[in-house]
């Protein structure tokens, strides 16, 4: 290394030297690479100026000794400046591998909280969750009851990255303990509740929508607590509708009781369940009204569902100069048949 | 956006005074703020939402735990002239149900 | 090894007599100026840290010697508050607290040897050695 110094500072030199001669363009861009060389290599403010100081002494050695004193101020105002620097370079450093932490992390994360969108027979499921930074605080869950029903876990915990993530892996694993397929939602939420009450701290808490279709009968249970309300697509009549349900966040008040409600899904009916990273959307500082989602759905209803909740989650994305706020899930459920 | 907190303390009552957005930024403020007031036993915290135009999920657990601390300490807390937007969320989650909330804004109907 | 020479950091001129002190003796060790300057700082730093924190202390100096080189030594002592945790204060980005302790990473890079001894409420022992290239 020290070779490349010398190598730059005898550049250098005769940069300077020519510059003082000539003041041309082309020392001043030769000076440019210089500096990015020092840079490089870790070379300090202080020692180029140390090294301008050496330069000019062989170049004038007549230079008067004022001027030489003021370089030498200069050089001592330069070493505070060095120091930052190297402050800035060492916290670089660190940061890239808080990065590459996290990303670890969030692979993790994807791999424990993974869930597989299932295949059910004249239902046709889009899923798409994106989280705003690294970690996701939203959560989706699909389960396959031996009964042939379907049950759908949305949620989202307060806050977003890597402690909303760390909570959510909780309410995965307490999940994983309950017969789930042979639970109702209500039951489902209320066991939930407890867990999250008695685990987390005072101001975190959970909202969750807890779905179970039944294909036979072409019915919807479900119960909510405290989360962001979803909505029914008539087909028939091409309404939307807001899903109505009561319910307290979990986390809150460890006796809650959830209701539970039924609906009726006709062909061609859509069920949309969100999370506020989708109503909360901003459009600058303006706010985007569910209407406007809800026309953005319409307008891909000949889609797949699949495809629907990829466009629909496009278009927010750009109205958000992609740059999104909050986590986003969007579901969208469809009886085909 | 700032939060801007405003406290008048009187003998049985604190009235805070809010002003502006509470998003996770703003919230740690909003704690340091509210907190403290809930835990005098008999005291009733009255928080003014009427100029908060915005608030997330972050807001709410501020409210969560003072709620839960207010409980601890046997204190009251009372959330008074919350706009519709605020309320919207309060009653989603269902916390309209179990904290003590008045939405008429002064002067105006319930 | 010299007898050493010490300053008694009360006011914060005593800061500029310290840093007086210590660019003498490095200049007459042979220092170059970039060194005397990194010198310099270390020595601020370590000054102000006292003047700033503690009641009483001193910045000493001590020139060692040994087979193939020379070193400057420069030795803070005093009976301040003491630092509690001195992984957190050497941590980078703290220089920006503005505490105690705040420009110690700052002396660790401009010196070759750092070493610190803290109690709480008995007071702080810094040593740091620049060697002469």
């Amino acid at each position: 290394m020290d070779d490349v110094i010398k190598l730059d500072a005898a550049n250098y030199k005769d940069l300077l030297k020519h510059y003082i001669d000539t003041q041309d363009e082309k020392s001043l861009y030769g000076v440019e690479q210089v500096s990015k060389s020092f840079i490089k290599n870790h070379i300090l403010p202080e020692e180029i100026v140390n090294l301008h100081i050496q330069a000019l002494a062989e170049l004038y050695p007549e230079m008067s000794e004022k001027f030489q004193h003021s370089m030498d101020f200069l050089l001592e105002a330069m070493i505070s400046y060095g120091l930052a620097h190297q402050e800035f370079q060492m916290l670089r450093e660190k940061q890239y591998e808080i990065k590459s932490e996290i990303s670890v992390a969030a692979s993790m994360q994807n791999t424990l909280l993974g869930t597989t969108k299932p295949e059910i027979e004249g239902l046709d499921i889009g899923i798409v969750s994106v989280p705003a930074h690294q970690m996701n605080g939203d959560y989706h869950h699909f389960v396959k009851g031996k009964d042939g029903s379907l049950g759908i876990a949305i949620a989202d915990v307060i806050g977003k990255g890597i402690p909303a993530a760390l909570c959510m892996s909780m309410i995965k694993y307490a999940m994983d303990s309950y017969p789930e397929d042979s639970m109702e939602p209500k039951s489902i939420l209320k066991n939930l509740n407890r867990v999250v009450e008695r685990n987390v701290d005072a101001s975190m808490f959970i909202t969750m929508l807890y779905a179970q279709y039944l294909p036979c009968e072409h019915k919807l249970h479900y119960a909510s607590a405290g989360h962001e309300p979803g909505f029914y697509y008539d087909a028939e009549k091409g309404t939307f509708t807001e899903i109505e349900t009561k319910g307290l966040v979990l986390g809150v008040s460890s006796d809650a009781e959830y209701e539970q409600y039924e609906l009726k899904v006709n062909k061609g009916d859509m069920v949309i369940l969100l999370t506020d990273g989708v109503t909360e959307c901003r459009d600058g500082d303006r706010f985007i009204e569910s209407e406007e989602i809800l026309e953005v759905i319409k307008s891909y209803e000949d889609l797949p569902a699949q495809e629907m909740v990829n466009k629909v989650y496009k278009h927010f994305e750009r109205l958000q100069d992609f740059e999104l706020r909050d986590d986003f899930t969007l579901l969208i459920l469809r009886r085909e048949v | 956006m700032n939060l801007s907190v405003d406290i008048t303390n009187e003998s049985e009552k604190s009235i805070v005074n809010l002003s502006g957005e509470i998003d996770a930024y703003t919230a740690p403020q909003l704690k340091d703020a509210v907190l403290p007031l809930t835990k005098t036993p008999e005291h009733t915290v009255e928080i003014d939402l009427e100029n908060v135009n915005y608030m997330d999920s972050t807001g709410l657990g501020v409210f969560i735990s003072a709620l839960k601390s207010t409980k601890e300490h046997g204190s009251k807390m009372k959330l008074v002239n919350i706009q519709d937007r605020v309320l919207r969320l309060f009653k989603i989650t269902g916390l309209d149900e179990i904290m003590d909330i008045n939405s008429a804004i002064r002067g105006g109907s319930e | 090894m010299t007898p050493q020479s010490c300053v008694t950091i009360q006011k914060e001129w005593d800061i500029v007599g310290a840093r007086q002190l210590g660019r003498d003796i490095a200049k007459k060790m042979g220092f170059g100026t970039v060194d005397q300057a990194r010198i310099a700082t270390a020595i601020s730093e370590l000054a102000r840290n006292i003047y700033l924190y503690t009641e009483n202390g001193q910045i000493c100096f001590e020139v060692v010697e040994n087979m193939n080189r020379k070193g400057l030594v420069i030795l803070s002592t005093d009976n301040g508050p003491g630092i509690d945790d001195i992984g957190r204060v050497m941590e980078d980005g703290y220089s920006t607290s503005g505490g105690l302790g705040a420009g110690l990473p700052g002396v660790k890079r401009l010196m070759d040897e750092f070493d610190v001894q803290s109690e709480v409420g008995v007071g702080t022992k810094i040593k740091a050695i620049k060697w002469a290239r």
